[in-house]
């Protein structure tokens, strides 16, 4: 599945850095419903697969949320560009989250990101991270974006 | 928005979604309150405030009217101009 934006353009976008930067792909961008699809791949390596369990590797909640707020950024920046262009600093406000399965490595977690409603200071979206079709994780995710100039 | 049991009924909403958003207790809440400087609101409780009115009234809040949202009176008089369904 070929990504939209070159590998350049997502480190542009996204301030995180090995290791805490999570998407790998952008698969889907839809404008006009204000829609974003997203893949992150989970290899044995991910370093918190180390600890997190050292017999029984899970990816954790808060990871899961981290990515899906990293794919929350991608939909700002695919929708506002004109912000996102002047690298931003993203605030996480609230997050309600919901988590349904476990993921593990091997897994691809497919993100999707719904915006629900987006200005130029804040967003809040509904998020889902999907692996093989299946939701293993849904959020509502509310976050502040702030340029300093 | 024609009669005053509406109005007040509308207010009421109002009213209890911005004291679940702020947190701020409904009786505690003035129609006159700021929302960042008295309820100590930020920006991105007052776009929740906001998509929850988009989500139970049906209609679409202009980006340039959100920052002139200071507080429940002036959320009150721009759902007035705003056509609710």
């Amino acid at each position: 599945m070929e990504s939209i934006w070159p590998i350049s353009k997502i480190r542009e976008t996204l301030p995180q850095r090995y290791p805490f930067l999570f998407i790998d792909k952008v698969i889907e961008i839809d404008q006009a419903a204000g829609r974003v699809v997203c893949l992150k791949n989970l290899t044995q390596n991910e370093h918190f697969f180390v600890g997190h369990f050292p017999d029984n590797p899970i990816m954790p909640g808060v990871i899961m949320i981290e990515v899906m707020a990293q794919a929350s950024i991608i939909g700002f920046a695919a929708l506002k560009p004109e912000v996102a262009a002047k690298k931003p600093t993203y605030f996480l406000g609230k997050v309600e989250v919901k988590f349904s399965k476990p993921v593990r490595p091997g897994d691809q977690l497919f993100l999707e990101v719904q915006k629900e409603k987006m200005i130029a200071t804040a967003g809040i979206v509904s998020a889902s991270a999907k692996v093989d079709g299946q939701v293993v994780a849904q959020a509502r995710i509310t976050f502040g974006v702030k340029v300093y100039e | 928005m024609a009669d005053k049991k509406n109005t007040d009924k509308l207010k009421k909403e109002i009213r209890e979604l911005v004291a679940k958003i702020s947190e701020v207790p409904e009786p505690q809440l003035k129609d006159s309150a700021l929302f960042v400087e008295d309820l100590g609101m930020d920006s991105m409780m007052a776009l929740e405030v906001v998509a929850s009115i988009e989500k139970k009234y049906k209609i679409v809040v202009p980006e340039e009217a959100i920052p002139t949202l200071r507080s429940l009176k002036d959320v009150y008089s721009l759902l007035e101009k705003l056509p609710l369904k």
